[in-house]
């Protein structure tokens, strides 16, 4: 699994984020990443006994739209998320490899979204043992994991101030993901009108092929 | 004018949906244990038993009904899980049990008297004489109709019998006749009528090639998707193959079922129940379809016509069908 199955990814928030996080030094990262894992083991131990019985429950977790990606070993008693370097490779191997925008991926994690549709859409790519994913999954998707609360959890009462930041974060991060979207519709529309136009082109052409008898289209070359 | 409304069964694969879908109005959710009894014997799915007894009181507690799902067939030798199964449904208060193999009907039936029990669409009972049988031998009072009849066949069958009958109203399209289907056992070994489950995980691969996504099913390459292409499951029924040099689909498109524009003809074919398919779905899944289905149920009631659902977001190839119920295919 290397980075030559990450395709472009789409213009947002997360990836300007991304473009600025660059240069942060990885054991902040690092450290991020070990609170939000201790919040999810406090608050949802459960997700990780439902996997206990797998053979290799390491994961490559690949946000398209960061510099970086995580390696979740989800064995208890001490479940780790390593952050991970564009091109490091995960040791020990992993069992399988999940793939998409961080949005989607946190939707998954707190349920907001069908993990399913989202394979169809095509937003998320698996490879690997697909029976570990799809554990992974159900035991993801059987526990009402908020990354948020979870990680406000122990503050109690007083982490109102910073709950109350937080939606005030995702109101704005709403907001960006809407103007970027028009900024990126507006920056592609030449592109997309020659592709709509040779879309339609391609019907008509199809539709000519499909009307000509059966004998004449088997004599083309 | 109000009808008497289509019962909605809906799926449950963790505690999570169950409540989703009592929360978005189900009025009976189905679920399976997790081991081999049922057909959805996915890794890290199902209740154990102390999740059903939550389940049923949160259901309970919410109006709603919780039926349990033993519907493989028990293992020669061993049929000690699934009679158990029974037992403990019956115990820890299930409304019903969903069963196919004959063995267990009688055991439920003599062990549980007073347990409902409804027949699974994988005993495949697909006209009034077998439906019948069931009926007299084992006491059965609801059917789930095999994914293989018309409306006007369904209507037939229910003028024919006295049971209710259930039919499948969204969700993944089993074209061949359930519990008989051999393509997943021939391709990697395990039969879904045994193990409990269609194109097992473990037998499936993923691979992005070329700009193409590439499925497979054990040794078998079932489809390449190409990019952009709404993507499907690797079943065998769904696969794109190479026939008369021609790539195409030779049994059916990755497509799921949707009944939801024709509701009121089956409350006319004297239909009893909706069966929403999906105990494999995650609880967002299990939320949208069934608060979406509430409403078109509720209104086809009304006499109304049904809102039409906009559910192809979350649709295998993302596109929907009435499958055989309009029997375009077959
Ligand atoms: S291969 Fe298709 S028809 Fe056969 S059991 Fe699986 S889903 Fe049903």
């Amino acid at each position: 699994m290397s980075q030559s199955g990450r395709t472009a990814p789409a213009l947002s928030p997360v990836l300007l984020l991304g473009f600025a996080l660059r240069p942060a030094p990885k054991p902040a990262l690092q450290a991020a990443a070990s609170l939000a894992m201790a919040a999810l083991l406090r608050s949802h131990r459960g997700v990780f006994e439902r996997l206990e019985g797998l053979a290799n429950l390491d994961f490559l977790i690949d946000p398209v739209d960061l510099p970086f990606r995580f390696h979740l070993s989800a064995a208890l008693p001490s479940p780790r998320l390593h952050v991970l370097g564009e091109d490091q490779k995960p040791e020990p191997p992993v069992a399988a490899m999940i793939r998409g925008p961080l949005p989607a991926l946190i939707d998954l994690l707190e349920g907001r979204i069908d993990g399913d549709a989202l394979f169809f859409s095509r937003a998320l790519a698996v490879e690997g043992d697909m029976a570990a994913v799809v554990a992974l999954r159900n035991a993801v998707d059987g526990a009402d994991i908020s990354l948020a609360e979870d990680l406000l959890q122990p503050l109690g009462p007083i982490g109102a101030p910073a709950r109350a930041l937080l939606r005030a974060g995702g109101a704005l991060y709403r907001r960006a993901e809407r103007d970027l979207e028009t900024l990126r519709a507006a920056l592609i529309a030449p592109v997309q009108r020659r592709c709509d136009a040779q879309e339609a082109q391609l019907h008509d052409l199809d539709e000519t092929v499909a009307s000509m008898p059966a004998r004449r289209r088997e004599r083309r070359p | 004018m109000s009808l008497r409304a289509l019962e909605l069964v809906c799926p449950a694969g963790t505690p999570a949906s169950l409540r989703a879908a009592v929360d978005a109005g189900a009025d009976a959710i189905y679920l399976g244990f997790r081991d081999e009894t049922n057909a959805r014997n996915f890794p890290g799915l199902n209740f154990s038993r102390d999740e059903l007894a939550e389940g049923i009181a949160y259901a309970g507690s919410r109006g709603a009904k919780v039926l349990v799902a033993i519907n493989t067939y028990p293992r020669a030798g061993n049929p000690g899980p699934w009679t158990k199964a029974v037992d403990d449904a019956a115990a820890l208060g299930a409304w019903a049990v969903i069963l196919a193999d004959i063995g267990l009907l009688d055991y439920a039936r003599q062990h549980h008297p007073d347990l409902r029990r409804h027949l699974s669409v994988q005993a495949s009972a697909a006209n009034a004489q077998a439906i019948r049988f069931y009926c007299d031998e084992f006491g059965v009072k609801r059917v789930v109709l095999p994914r293989v009849l018309t409306v006007d066949e369904i209507a037939r069958i229910n003028d024919a019998v006295e049971v209710e009958t259930e039919v499948f109203a969204f969700g993944g399209m089993c074209v061949m006749a359930e519990g008989r289907c051999l393509l997943s056992s021939y391709a990697t070994g395990e039969s879904p009528n045994m193990n409990g489950v269609c194109s097992p995980a473990e037998h499936v691969h993923y691979e992005e090639r070329n700009g193409q996504l590439v499925s497979r099913l054990g040794g078998f390459t079932i489809n390449k998707f190409r990019d952009g292409e709404p993507a499907g499951y690797p079943t065998l029924c769904k696969g794109r193959f190479r026939a008369c040099k021609r790539d195409s689909y030779l049994f059916e498109e990755p497509v799921s079922l949707d009944v939801s524009n024709i509701l009121p003809s089956l409350m006319d074919a004297g239909v009893t129940a909706l069966k929403i398919e999906g105990r494999q779905r995650g609880k967002a899944y299990v939320a949208q379809v069934v608060s979406a289905f509430r409403r078109a149920v509720d209104a086809a009631a009304r006499g109304e016509r049904p809102d039409t659902a906009d559910l192809s977001s979350i649709t295998e190839g993302g596109r929907q069908s009435t499958g055989a119920y309009e029997k375009a295919w077959r």
